[in-house]
Parts: structure tokens; sequence; C-alpha cells
């Protein structure tokens, strides 16, 4: 996170992390779609070869609070493919929260597994404790037949403390509650650490609120 | 690119702060100039922290004009002041100067930061219908036809249109800025990505390196284990095999035959494992590279002749054919005479060893010729491939020959075609690679051709010494 005080500004960077093909990149475009042209600048994606990240997706989204504070998100995807792991390093560096967006076919699990491993290992690597960095998990492509079934996912959420989301990236369907139980999830995590509301008079709850209104105009896919 | 300032920009956010982090100031112009040349008004682009980066402007005749009178500049001056404090937050703000010409000041943000903003004019709304009063009262001493006459030069402009330009100018330099930030971190990713695998790569390398070097003290260790621990096992064994021969000899009195006959067990097994011990040891000194080589003026013919004494009686009870070829007038090799028999004793008890019965051996010395540095393909063949007369040996049998996966690896210390424990044949794996290490040590080279099923073929070049050749 930045925070510029004399701009009275805010920068929180938020990673889309997963196994390749899961839907990172996806999820970047269907917020991009779903909020309004004010609230966000362009995607920008960061050489692709086939439809494949190689480096990363960057969507920026930002807003003003009730509070007169700028609230910027950056929103980053890292490369999925195995051997681009420098670079998932390096776009991890100073995340103030991450998204997991796993692939929900029964035939992925090994690799969400092996991405979420990769994940712990490049947090720790960057200096980030995996046990209170934020961290919500997404369960992408519902709709693909031979996934693993929403009792399923419900009851091994309950044994985990990562909040679950499943969605449908490709259709938008999912996304923006994926990425506002990020923020809020970061935004606490930001409070417990820099008192933001008695520094900048930021409520947490009334942001997202703020933020809910802001930029979910468009969702209900 | 301004690269000066490229520090600044922060990589793990992905972000830039100011405009002419990311579009250098010549592109900045080129817009400028072209926007001039089409509508012949003036633009200025300023960064976010109000220094001018780019102009194209031309001095309006209606300001030149009232340049003449110090009230009128005065005004004027105002304006300047008045349009440069003008810094809009998100929507395009307009200035009124006193001739009635106005200003488009188009903010440019990018990400949701200010990063700087654009002048646009002076030009003359074309809605504006009669020339503003406080313009004609700025100063009696101008006339009001030349006040006009210089107004009408100044690009008139419709509101509609302005809007449409300032947009274009805001959409380019915003489409201009994004494709240069998206160029810049793309290669700073690829620097960073780069760096970030030489650090991973060189972490791995020293890893791999004190492994390396805890091999090497190990293997060290253990060369120096097989050197003591094969000289204090020959001590011992020394005093088996003389008290042996004594026994035989009846120095202790009469044998019974089964006496004797487990006592000539004895002495062979005990002249066998001497055997063993003495290449052990051999193969501990040429790893250590501490054998001595004596070496004199050696008869090849004689090397074959002494080999064949020795081997014949051994090949004849498997009913081996032993053949012999010598090609005549061989000239003479610098050899060690001892560790020469050594190579082909061990070469000829394998070609025994493995032959089966009524099978062929073959021992040959003939003049040939050998070629420095290793087989790599033609590599450099021009250079290395110069061939020098030798003396070539071959050693041949019509054994089961060696797959052609071993090859490569025969040479080794203690490998074997055949590891597995059932194996038919007995050996240790010391006796190649004590041939190989002894060639080198005569500058010679040896190998080997093999077909499974027909047998093998080792051949050594030994090549002629200065005097002989």
């Amino acid at each position: 996170m930045q925070i510029d005080f004399n701009a009275r500004e805010l920068t929180i960077k938020l990673v889309y992390y997963g196994p390749a093909l899961s839907g990172k990149t996806t999820n970047l475009q269907a917020i991009h779609k779903l909020v309004g042209a004010e609230s966000t600048g362009r995607l920008m994606t960061l050489e692709t070869r086939d439809d494949r990240t190689l480096f990363f997706d960057l969507l920026p989204l930002s807003f003003a609070s009730d509070s007169g504070v700028k609230i910027r998100f950056k929103l980053f995807t890292v490369p999925g493919q195995v051997i681009h792991n420098a670079t998932r390093r390096l776009v991890l560096q100073g995340a103030d929260g991450t998204a997991f967006i796993a692939d929900s076919q029964k035939s992925e699990t090994k690799a969400n597994q092996d991405a979420f491993l990769n994940m712990r290992q490049n947090l720790k690597e960057n200096g980030i404790d995996p046990k209170t960095h934020p961290l919500v998990v997404q369960f992408n492509k519902r709709d693909l037949p031979d996934i693993r079934s929403d009792e399923e996912i419900d009851r091994l959420a309950k044994a985990g403390k990562e909040p679950v989301f499943k969605a449908i990236a490709l259709r938008g369907v999912g996304v923006l509650d994926t990425f506002f139980g990020l923020a809020k999830l970061s935004l606490e995590n930001l409070e417990d650490q820099y008192a933001l509301k008695s520094k900048f008079g930021i409520e947490t709850n009334a942001l997202l609120t703020q933020m809910r209104t802001k930029f979910g105009g468009r969702s209900g896919a | 690119m301004n690269l000066t300032e490229s520090a600044a920009i922060d990589l793990s956010l992905g972000d830039i702060k100011a405009l002419d982090q990311v579009i250098d100031r010549e592109a900045l112009t080129d817009l400028a100039n072209s926007l001039f040349d089409l509508f012949s008004i003036s633009l200025r682009i300023y960064s976010a922290r109000g220094a001018l980066l780019a102009q194209a402007q031309e001095e309006a005749a209606i300001h030149a004009f009232l340049r003449q009178s110090e009230r009128a500049s005065q005004a004027l001056l105002e304006d300047i002041e008045g349009v440069s404090a003008l810094i809009p937050e998100d929507e395009v703000a307009v200035y009124d100067e006193v001739t009635g010409a106005r200003y488009q000041v188009i903010p440019l943000a990018y990400q949701g930061r200010p990063v700087g903003r654009c002048v646009l004019g002076p030009y003359l709304p074309a809605e504006l219908s009669e020339v503003p009063k406080k313009l004609l009262k700025l100063d009696s001493a101008l006339g009001r036809e030349e006040i006009l006459a210089a107004l009408m030069e100044m690009p008139r402009v419709r509101e509609g249109t302005i809007v449409e330009i300032s947009n274009h100018v805001r959409c380019v330099l915003e489409l201009l800025l994004f494709s240069n930030h998206r160029a810049f971190l793309t290669s700073e990713m690829h620097l960073a990505s780069v760096r970030e695998n030489y650090r991973e790569l060189a972490q791995k390398t020293e890893k791999l390196q004190d492994a390396y070097d805890r091999l090497k003290e190990l293997d060290k260790l253990k060369s120096n284990f097989l050197a003591t621990i094969s000289h204090e096992l020959r001590t011992p064994l020394t005093s088996i095999i003389g008290y042996s021969e004594m026994l035989e000899a009846g120095l202790g009195g009469d044998l019974s035959p089964d006496q004797r006959e487990f006592v000539e067990t004895i002495h062979t097994k005990g002249d066998e494992l001497l055997a063993l011990i003495s290449s052990l040891l051999d193969l501990s000194k040429l790893e250590q590279g501490v054998l001595r080589i004596h070496t004199e003026p050696t008869a090849p013919a004689a090397l074959i002749e002494r080999l064949a004494d020795t081997f014949v009686p051994a090949a004849h009870k498997k009913s081996i054919d032993v053949q012999q070829k010598i090609e005549a007038d061989l000239p003479k090799l610098r050899v060690d005479p001892v560790r020469f028999h050594q190579i082909l004793s061990n070469l000829a008890e394998n070609a025994i060893k493995f032959t089966p019965e009524n099978g062929v051996v073959r021992f040959e010395a003939e003049l040939g010729e050998m070629t420095q540095g290793e087989d790599d393909g033609g590599f450099g063949a021009v250079l290395l491939n110069i061939a020098t007369p030798a003396v070539v040996f071959r050693i041949s049998d019509t054994g089961p020959g060696i797959p052609s996966e071993a090859l490569p690896r025969i040479f080794d210390a203690f490998y074997q075609v055949d590891g597995t424990s059932t194996r038919e044949h007995g050996g240790t794996g010391l006796g190649l690679s004590i041939v190989k290490k002894l060639v080198d040590a005569h500058q010679g080279k040896v190998s080997v051709e093999s077909t499974v099923g027909k047998g093998t073929q080792f051949r050594i070049a030994i090549p002629l010494s200065a005097e002989s050749a």
C-alpha cells in the first residue's frame, strides 16, 4: 500500500493469483466491463502470447470517498504457467491482498493445490506472512461439467478461514463479490496496521458501501 | 522515454506520477505542432508540478497590438497569470481573457491520478458577436478599427468544435501515456524477471558448487582410504602367500594329497587377492597422479609375444584359438614395459574371459596413426584431427560384445556392463579403468568397437617417439 497524506490518496495493491487458465485475466476483464468508466482506466495487458499472460494484467480502479480521500485500487494478475515463477514473485511484491482464482473442474484439483502452495512460498519469499495476509478464494467456471459441487465446496470452506466465492467470470457472475470480499479484508487489515480511521477518517464499512454503490452499478449478471 | 526519472516509477504498483516520466518532450512538442498546423490554435502542455513540457504557439495579432499600451499590457499579463493559475480537477475549465478570446484548460489524469494539464488557446469563440466593451475601454488611445482588425486574425472556433478538439487532445495524450507506460512496464518487467531468474540460478549454482566441493573432498578421502587399505591388506597377505608356498615346498614336512590341494588353493586364491589389491592400489595412485611411468625403448613384437606366452595356456584350457599378427620391422616405442604389459594383460584377460569355448582371440600390432583430441562430431577437425604416426595394438575377441549404450561408460572405475549380482563373469570393474589411465599416461589413445553377438575389439594407439619416427 501507498499512502500520500498530501494528496489524501490511498493506493491498494490486490493480486489475482491462481493456476494457468483459471480465469484471472477474465476476472479483471469482467470487472472492467462491470465498473463504470469513470472509476476505471484501461485494462493493461503486458505481453500476451496466444491469450496467455506472460507478465501481468493491470486494472486501475479509483474513486473518491465521501470523506474526500481518494482510494485507488491496482488489480494485478500473475502469469499462471509454472515457468513464470520469477514474474509471479515480482508481481506479488507489496501486495495488500490476494484473490486466489481456482478452477472448479475436478481435473484441476492438483493444479489448484500446486498454484496455492506456490503462492504461499512466493508470499513468504516476499516477506509477507501468509497467515495474516488478506486472502479470498474464488471457485471459477461454475458452469462447466465435472466440477466440485457447491455442497462440497461449502463443507470444505467451513474448515478453512478464507472467504470462498463462486463465479462464472466469463459472464461476470461473482467477480464483483470476490473483489469486494477481498477489498473488505484488505481494508480491515490496513486499518489494523495503519489506523486509517483515525488518520484519514476512513471507516471500512462505510467505504465498502460507497464502493458497492459506485463500482457495482452495472453488476447483477 | 525520460530515463533519468524512470527510477521514480514504482514498479511494484506500476504507477507513474508525472506525464514526462513516460513521454518524452519531443513527442509532446510534435503533437502540439501538428495541432497548431491543423487549427492554428496554440497548445501548451504542463506537468502536474506546473513545468511547461511542450508548446506550439504564435503570438496573436491582438496581443502584439495591445502591447503598445501599458495599461493593456498589464491587463494581458493578468490574464496570462489567470490562465496559469487555473488548475482544473476533473472537468475542462474555461478562461476568458480581456480580448474576448478564450482558453480551454484540460486536466490530464492517468489511472485515477492527475498527471498534468493542457492549455488550448487563445481562440475566438465563433459565437462572439461583438468586440467586448472592456477591451475597447482598456486604453482610449487604441483605435477601435485596428482592435477589430487584429481580433479578426485570431482563429474563430465554434464551442462544439473546441470541445471535440480538447477531447481529442486529451484522448491522444492519455493513449500515448497508456501505451508508453505499458512499454515501460514491459521492459522493466523484462529486466526484473531476468534479474530475478539470475538471482535464483546463482543461488542454485552456489548450492551445487557446495555439494560438488563436498563430493570432491569425499572422493579424495575415498582414494586415500583405498591406498591405505590396499597397502595394509597386502602385508598380511604376503605372509599368507609366503607360508603357503613354504608348505607346498615341503618346508613344514610332507603333505597328504588333500592337504597339498588345500594349500594350493590357498596359494592361488591368495595370488588372486593380491592382484586385486594391486589393481586397487594402482587405480588410487593413478587417480592421485602419483604412479610413476618408467619408459624405455621397447619392441612392440616383444610385448605381444610376452602377452601370448602369458595367456595361451589359459586360452587353450577353454579351447580358444589365440592368433597373433605382428607387422614386420615395427619401430621401438618408449613405454614402461611392466605397465604396458599390464594394459595388454587386462584386455587379454577380458577377451579370454568373455570368449566362449572354441572362439578366437587375436593379438595384433601394426603401424598406423592416431589423432589428438576427442571426437566432437568434427568440431575443429581441421585443426585437431591431424594424424600422427603410431603403433596400433589390437586385442579382439569373439565374445558376446558390448551393447552400444554401455560403451561410453566401460572405462569408468567399478563399472560393469552386467552389474547384476547373478552375473556370469567375475571381476571388479577396475581393469578397463586402469587400462584407460595407463594409456593416457603413455599419451596414447584407447578405443573400442563392439558388435553385440559378434565380439569386441580394443585398439590402443601409442605415438611413435621422436627418435623412432
